[in-house]
């Protein structure tokens, strides 16, 4: 197993988006191995992602991150005109990082038929599987990803485990936000509830 | 930083090759401004220098916020934008690779526009060299304050109607110094049309820089 530093936290963190209070004094911390944050609709599970990605500002508190972070949002966050392997093989050239495991990943997540294929003519499944291969070509020590489930048939499903283990394994830090899979409980190592923009460990 | 800036603006060039619209609607819109002047000002009118540099200035302007707004839209679909700025370094590199790619496009349109106006309006050219120099110029310094109010403008509903409006009033002295540089070196003005090119070159320096400075913080 190789331990990585890995890792974030947010001390105090308040986010205010359009006049509302959309996280309230949060402070969490993240380590290696997997952290599930539960919560239902419109609880704040989002947000808590993208502030520990830094994508949005903090009203009020800190922010701490230890290494590179990969977001993996709700949506595939793919650029349109461009194919599956040219998107990912922009996002690891800009990390720095090898770009020949890319074909290998996609096939491995069942997207190598379609992989020189422009996004915009995948469905939505596929998209979602060629955004989650980047887990697997991005080595960032602290993942975090947005509902990575939706939009995945039962393979995918699958897929997603495995990939998630070996990501622990390999000592990353994996912050998986879900109101959902429930056999993900038994390999997380610690769960944040959050409701109304309030978070607690769980 | 650089290299992060080359890939940026080769991704945004890649995507504008396989969806060209950005593209076509500047050149369309170019194209049909440039052949609507001599009919609306009438053929002699419209081959006076001041006149005929004003209309070509004009389109372009125009023609960058269309390209702009057509790349950032793109950028919004899925979310590519989050992916990109979400990159450690994407935040900082955005500026420049948009900056970087719509000169290039814009070279393209410019280029098409240009001969366009010289062919249909039938326009002697005085200083050849010059008016490259002008145009070149005129075009890198479009963009770096359109992508500035375009990414101000972002996240609102209305950005189609507010871009045009923020950007417009602040383009006004390049397009003045363009129009002027582009008249000078059309009639034959070697000394008006380096002064005016300088000025140009000022402008997109400033710009640049502000852009750089503004852009990864206002992205958020």
């Amino acid at each position: 197993m190789r331990t990585l530093q890995s890792g974030a936290s947010l001390h105090d963190a308040t986010v205010v988006l359009d006049d509302r209070v959309i996280l309230r004094a949060v402070s969490v911390a993240v380590g290696p191995g997997l952290t599930l944050v539960r919560g239902p609709n419109g609880s704040g599970k989002t947000t808590l992602l993208r502030a520990l990605a830094g994508l949005v500002p903090l009203a009020r508190g800190d922010r701490h991150v230890f290494g590179d972070v990969l977001y993996i949002g709700h949506r595939p966050m793919l650029l349109r005109g461009l194919t599956a392997r040219e998107n990912l093989e922009f996002f690891a050239r800009f990390r720095g990082s090898d770009t020949r495991s890319i074909d290998g990943a996609l096939r491995a997540w069942g997207v190598g038929e379609v992989m020189d294929r422009p996004v915009e003519r995948l469905s939505a499944g596929e998209r979602r599987r060629a955004a989650l291969a980047r887990v697997e070509t991005e080595r960032a020590p602290l993942l975090l990803m947005d509902e990575p489930f939706a939009d995945l048939d039962d393979a995918g499903v699958n897929r997603l485990r495995q990939s998630i283990a070996h990501a622990r394994e390999d000592g990353r830090a994996i912050v998986v936000a879900t109101h959902a899979h429930p056999e993900l409980d038994e390999i997380a190592r610690a769960r944040i509830a959050i409701d109304y923009g309030a978070a607690t460990a769980a | 930083m650089i290299d992060r800036i080359a890939l940026v603006a080769a991704r945004e060039l890649r995507a504008e090759r396989r969806q060209p619209d950005g593209v076509v609607a500047a050149v369309t819109f170019i194209a049909v401004l440039v052949l609507l002047e001599s009919l609306v000002v009438g053929p002699q009118i419209a081959r006076d220098a001041d006149v005929a540099s004003a209309l070509f200035w004009l389109a372009l302007a125009f023609a960058t916020i269309l390209a702009t707004m057509r790349s950032f839209d793109r950028e919004l679909e899925d979310d590519a934008l989050e992916g990109l700025v979400a990159l450690p370094g994407g935040r900082d590199a955005l500026f420049g690779g948009k900056v970087l790619s719509l000169a290039v496009v814009l070279v393209l349109v410019a280029a098409i526009g240009g001969l366009l106006s010289l062919v249909l309006l039938d326009l002697a050219v005085a200083l050849p060299l010059h008016l490259l120099v002008v145009v070149l110029l005129g075009v890198v310094a479009l963009p770096p304050i359109v992508v500035v109010d375009v990414v101000l403008a972002l996240r609102l509903r209305a950005r189609a109607a507010l871009v045009p409006i923020l950007a417009l009033p602040v383009l006004v002295p390049q397009l003045v110094a363009a129009t002027r540089g582009t008249s000078a070196a059309l009639t034959g003005d070697a000394l008006g049309a380096l002064s005016w090119a300088g000025l140009l070159f000022a402008f997109a320096v400033v710009y640049t820089v502000v852009g750089l400075t503004i852009v990864p913080a206002a992205i958020e």
